[in-house]
């Protein structure tokens, strides 16, 4: 492994007692200073390959090096490399925000004398200073996530695991997050490990990303790699109640690529070569069908498209927000429309 | 590994001095064994007085000059037995809420996480049972009560030995507790086990009833018994000693040996339970 390598995973694969095989032949090279985004849907895999990589499962096939040093191995020595921010609270609500980071701060080996500025200087970028000597219990749930992500880093890794970190946050509050993993790496030019299954989060952070799903690695670039990929552009066609014959009409039409599944409420996506001149046609041909229709929309592929592309079916049931709202919201989903 | 160790020292101080009923429990309890249990059942009664009366008691009790002052020292074993019993339900919880993986993620050598809770959860076990000592002698100065009397010629090298048994009870119970709370994963699992472990523990033990009263089977398990060895010692110490098959000595070298061998077991399964898999 060379130098500019911070993680390293080759044929990587878990099988669980029972058979279940949670991730499959997974390769990765993840590069120094580098925001890693593994996304994909719950159960894909990600939480399992990153418990390998931390050290906390080991894996059935395969090898896996963090900063040069096999997970397998050397365990000790990967977990004084890393940082890691779980799914889960794992603050102890008896003790207060700053006794936690105490507490995390000397499982590294860190008195408190030492680690006090840094504590301080923690708590004073996930904005908890003022909450730092209330006890967690007290706690909205966004501050215990931020507590989370300080006793992730109050030990200062070189490489940061963040798994499902905004799980839980408020709009503000992930905002608010994803200022901070941007500057840490900025900063201190941490490597970042992160796993999401929003797709807004994995655009916006990510120097690159790998899609997963059942246990395999479908696609691994750059967001905008990703989406260059898929050319062309996708329709949104909204009906005003959900009709079970929307799809085949929409399949009936010259021109269309794919047509993606239905939502809860009737909608549905299709995947054209140029939208302009295929609009008017799928106007006519579902009201010849007797399908009203409410909204039709265009945009460019998102990370959904290419998650359908690549699996066949959509990455959830409202990516784009165009299932659950009246007309209008089906042009701004939560990647705006990237 | 020191800084670790002394990290879960400081993260079980900062728990037990937040939770006031668990800290007021540790001070009650003895003591209400003692005033109501110790000073109800008082065996001298079964006897007439005078010297006859008080030499067939002394005999029955292996020297102590009273039920209550015998019961007293079992009841220094019973709280070290009854403040253990709880010693996995750090470990137990941590599971539960989510606390463990963090540390289980971190570096800290697993030796320092386990020596941490075995020191702390120990002390935690053998303050309470002195404490109920020394209530049980202060009980001597209360008019209408019955308190532990001792003999007057107590030697350093006895309160050495004391010291060293209490210290070996609480290592050896916190050891099998702490190891329940590694292994076992429910609160059901875990409270159904210290259930069954807790009142035969102490009923095949002399703490609280003397061993010439038990059925010759029950005698011999209790002479095995590392809560029977415990107390063996500290009476031998304090009382005037009749009856004991061995000196203290011996009853010492047998309580390291359990403490030794439960110490063992716990460190190979907590090690075991916190290996990746």
């Amino acid at each position: 492994m060379s130098g500019s390598e911070a993680i390293t995973v080759e044929s990587l694969g878990k099988t669980f007692s029972g058979g279940i095989e949670a991730v499959k032949e997974v390769n990765l090279t993840i590069h120094r200073g580098e925001i890693f985004g593994f996304l994909g849907p719950n159960g894909a895999g990600k939480t399992t390959t990153i418990s390998i990589l931390t050290t906390l499962l080991l894996p059935t096939t395969g090898r896996a090096e963090v900063d040069g040093i096999d997970v397998v191995r050397s365990p000790e020595l990967v977990r004084r490399k890393i940082g890691l921010v779980f799914q889960r609270s794992t603050a102890d609500t008896l003790l207060t925000g700053r006794e936690n980071l105490e507490v995390a701060a000397g499982y590294h080996g860190i008195s408190p004398r030492q680690a006090a500025p840094r504590i301080r200087q923690v708590l004073e970028h996930l904005d908890l200073s003022e909450a730092a000597d209330r006890r967690v219990k007290t706690y909205s749930g966004g501050m215990q996530r931020r507590l989370e992500i300080a006793a992730g880093i109050v030990h200062q890794p070189e490489i940061l695991f963040l798994d499902e970190p905004t799980l839980g946050l408020d709009p503000q509050g992930r905002s608010g997050f994803w200022d901070y993993i941007q500057d840490l790496r900025s900063t201190q030019g941490m490597t970042i490990f992160l796993t999401t299954h929003y797709l807004d989060e994995a655009d916006q952070l990510s120097d690159r990303i790998s899609i997963i799903d059942h246990g395999s690695i479908l696609k691994t670039g750059s967001p905008a790699q990703l989406k260059e990929e898929l050319a062309g552009d996708v329709i949104a066609v909204r009906p005003s109640v959900p009709h079970e014959q929307l799809r085949e009409v929409l399949r009936a039409v010259p021109g269309i690529l794919s047509v993606g599944e239905m939502t809860p409420k009737g909608a549905c996506r299709v995947k054209v070569a140029r939208a302009e001149s295929l609009v008017p046609v799928i106007v006519r041909s579902c009201d010849a069908a007797g399908i009203e229709l409410t909204d039709v929309s265009t945009h460019k592929p998102s990370l959904d498209e290419v998650y359908l592309s690549l699996t066949g079916r959509e990455f959830r049931g409202d990516p784009e927000g165009i299932d659950d709202s009246g007309p209008g919201r089906g042009n701004h989903g939560p990647n705006g429309g990237r | 590994m020191y800084r670790e160790f002394v990290t879960v020292l400081h993260r079980e101080w900062l728990r037990w001095k937040r939770e006031p009923i668990w800290v007021a429990s540790a001070f009650i309890f003895p003591i209400i064994y003692l005033a109501l249990f110790g000073q109800a059942f008082d065996l001298n009664r079964l006897f007439p007085a005078g010297p006859v009366g008080a030499y067939t008691v002394s005999r029955a009790l292996y020297g102590a000059p009273n039920y209550f002052s015998y019961f007293a020292i079992g009841m220094v074993a019973f709280v070290t037995l009854t403040s253990a019993l709880y010693s996995g339900t750090g470990v137990l919880f941590d599971k539960q809420l989510g606390i463990h993986p963090r540390t289980i993620a971190s570096p800290a050598p697993r030796s320092a996480l386990f020596a941490g809770s075995l020191v702390w959860r120990s002390f935690s076990a053998v303050w309470p049972a002195f404490l109920a000592m020394g209530v049980a002698v202060a009980f001597t100065d209360v008019p209408g009560l019955v308190g532990l009397s001792v003999r007057s010629t107590v030697t350093a090298l006895g309160i050495a030995e004391i010291l060293a048994a209490e210290a070996l009870l609480a290592f050896m119970f916190t050891s099998l507790f702490l190891t329940f709370g590694y292994v076992l994963d429910s609160n059901e699992a875990y409270f159904g086990m210290t259930n069954l472990l807790n009142l035969p523990i102490l009923f095949t033990s002399n703490a609280m009833f003397p061993q010439s009263t038990m059925p010759a089977w029950l005698q011999t398990v209790t002479a095995y018994n590392p809560a029977s060895m415990a107390v063996n010692v500290m009476r031998e110490n304090l009382f005037n000693t009749s009856g004991y098959p061995y000196p203290p000595e011996i009853y010492l070298l047998g309580l390291l040996g359990w403490a030794a061998a439960l110490i063992g077991i716990a460190l190979y399964l907590s090690a075991r339970t916190l290996r990746v898999r």
